[in-house]
């Protein structure tokens, strides 16, 4: 009897250290970055700039897309990296989040440019439609699906543990 | 005390004034639904609580989302898809069953017959 009771508590136990093992060593698991592969939705949204209106067509090819607005601070501390990727030829397009026309642009020519191009979510509707709960996000975009989306600032470490990997596994942007 | 009277009166009362009309809805049922849904819902930028106590931009959106879809007909199952695709499994209270979420479901029952078998043979000794 007593060998039965032994065999329970240690084999709960057992269950518990095996659980939290593979939760801890889940490779894939990374605070803030989703992995999951989804598809691009659909969207017809202006240009920041100009009239042009940009739809998921436009999106051939592999991007990286940066939810940013004028009035998130932690964008302006992303900014310069976003300046270093552009600067490595990395096409970054800009999804302007809920942000009023004349800040944004105001916001971008006094901090600089690093997107190819804007488009501006001014109601957020893309935006709900990707998942995005706030500025800035991330997204890696190749061949119009969604393989990476990270929710928070993309810095030095943030690109070589969450995008880099990715980027060389899929063999995009050169693998630089 | 009469502070206290007016802080208790002027709370009650304040619930009817913004309560009302804040969303607009096409039958009771929809409305009910909605508020039904918002509260098996989590708030994907708060660390645990519904959409229903949530004020962030975020929550807003999907309540409005939420709407919109029950006006174009979706059954809830269909809007709670909608937005685990979007925000992952864990904007859901209640999360279905899959390979992720065994251990989840199953877990608690067998502790349960684990116990009781304990308890089972130690009677029995």
């Amino acid at each position: 009897m007593t060998i039965f009771i032994r065999f329970i508590i240690i084999s709960t136990a057992l269950m518990f250290f095996t659980f939290f093992y593979l939760y801890i060593n889940d490779d894939k698991y990374y605070p803030g970055a989703d992995f999951t592969t989804s598809n691009m939705p659909d969207f017809e949204i202006k240009d920041l700039y100009s009239e042009r209106v940009f739809s998921v067509k436009d999106l051939d090819g592999s991007y990286l897309i940066n939810v940013w607005a004028s009035w998130c601070i932690t964008c302006r501390i992303e900014h310069s990296f976003l300046a270093k990727l552009e600067s490595n030829n990395i096409p970054i397009i800009g999804l302007n989040y809920k942000d009023e026309k004349d800040d944004a642009i105001n916001w971008i020519t006094k901090f600089g440019d690093p997107y190819k191009y804007i488009i501006h979510d001014y109601k957020g509707e893309l935006a709900l439609d990707l998942g995005v709960t706030g500025a800035p996000e991330t997204f890696l975009l190749n061949d119009g699906k969604i393989i990476v989306h990270y929710r928070g600032e993309v810095n030095d470490m943030i690109w070589n543990d969450v995008f880099k990997p990715v980027i060389m596994k899929e063999n995009i942007f050169n693998a630089n | 005390m009469l502070i206290k009277i007016f802080l208790f009166f002027s709370i009650i009362f304040s619930s009817f004034t913004v309560g009302e009309s804040l969303y607009e809805f096409d039958s009771i049922e929809d409305e009910k639904r909605f508020y039904t849904l918002i509260k098996e819902i989590r708030c994907p930028k708060c660390t645990s609580g519904s959409l229903a106590s949530s004020n962030a931009p975020v929550s807003e959106d999907i309540k409005s989302k939420i709407i919109q879809l029950i006006k174009e007909g979706k059954s809830d199952k269909e809007i709670k898809e909608f937005l685990s695709d979007r925000f992952g499994n864990q904007v859901l209270y209640n999360p279905g069953l899959s390979k992720d979420t065994y251990f989840l479901w199953f877990a608690p029952g067998l502790f349960l017959m684990l116990i009781l078998l304990f308890f089972f043979f130690r009677k029995r000794t």
